[in-house]
């Protein structure tokens, strides 16, 4: 895979969304062509999301968008990590289409961020994945590495 | 008044017969550019067009293609990708004329 193949495409998808990104996802920094850094929010009123912003990062490889990126929700001290059944309390995002089974390289940064709102405006349960705690202490990998068990596939 | 024409140059341009806006999905440059691992755009860099309906870049395609999770499929549709010979290019020609009075 050529180098400069995930530089142009991370190019292109930077200056298209300086044009502009759908509501409730902004840009907070893309220093360089490894981690970009979003901002997503709920926009309907599901109050287990209600008035709060989260964090994502991006990490791309060389080989992106061939392969998906790395992407986590990143706390600070107004980010809270969101509370979904796949999303683990460290930030840790079990989700289809992040994995290489589920991921198609048309898929992009904003279109990633799409489907973290739309996975978080349809979910009503206020709660961890199951092993949340264990995980969450024990995890040393990347999230790239973890062969996701998906408990249910309701959510 | 008489003309003369003493010597013509011909000039052609080409594009993919591709509606004008559409970009490759997997690069995201427009189909009349190249795919990022090349300089000159047509027959050096084709489209692939797939049974399903979707073009890409041939380079970008294959690219995806060879990866074991791509399982053969498009990465628009998720059908098996099989191709259909290349998109036609329109040729228009023009004619430039130098004239003399």
């Amino acid at each position: 895979m050529p180098v400069q193949f995930a530089a142009k495409r991370l190019g292109k998808e930077l200056s298209k969304i300086q044009n502009g990104l759908p509501p409730g996802i902004e840009l907070v920094s893309a220093d360089n062509l490894e981690e970009w850094f979003l901002d997503i929010k709920v926009l309907d009123n599901n109050p287990l999301y209600l008035n709060e912003t989260y964090r994502l990062k991006f990490r791309f490889s060389q080989s992106y968008p061939i392969e998906p990126p790395e992407v986590v929700f990143v706390k600070q001290a107004d980010r809270p990590i969101p509370i979904h059944p796949h999303i683990y309390s460290n930030g840790i995002i079990c989700l289809d289409l992040l994995g290489q089974q589920g991921w198609s390289p048309v898929q992009s940064v904003e279109s990633v961020c799409m489907s973290l709102q739309s996975m978080l405006t349809g979910n009503t349960k206020n709660e961890r994945p199951p092993g949340d705690e264990e995980f969450v202490r024990g995890n040393k990998q990347r999230p790239k590495d973890i062969e996701f068990y998906y408990h249910d596939n309701t959510v | 008044m008489k003309v003369k024409i003493k010597k013509w140059n011909a000039v052609a341009t080409w594009r993919w017969d591709l509606p004008e806006d559409d970009v490759c999905g997997i690069c995201q440059v427009h189909f009349d550019g190249t795919c990022p691992t090349c300089k000159y755009p047509g027959d050096e860099c084709s489209l692939l067009s797939g049974k399903c309906g979707h073009n890409f870049h041939m380079h970008c395609i294959l690219e995806w293609i060879k990866q074991d999770s791509a399982k053969g499929q498009c990465p628009m549709c998720r059908q098996k990708f099989e191709w259909n010979g290349r998109p036609n290019a329109t040729e228009t020609t023009q004619g430039q004329m130098l004239a003399e009075t």
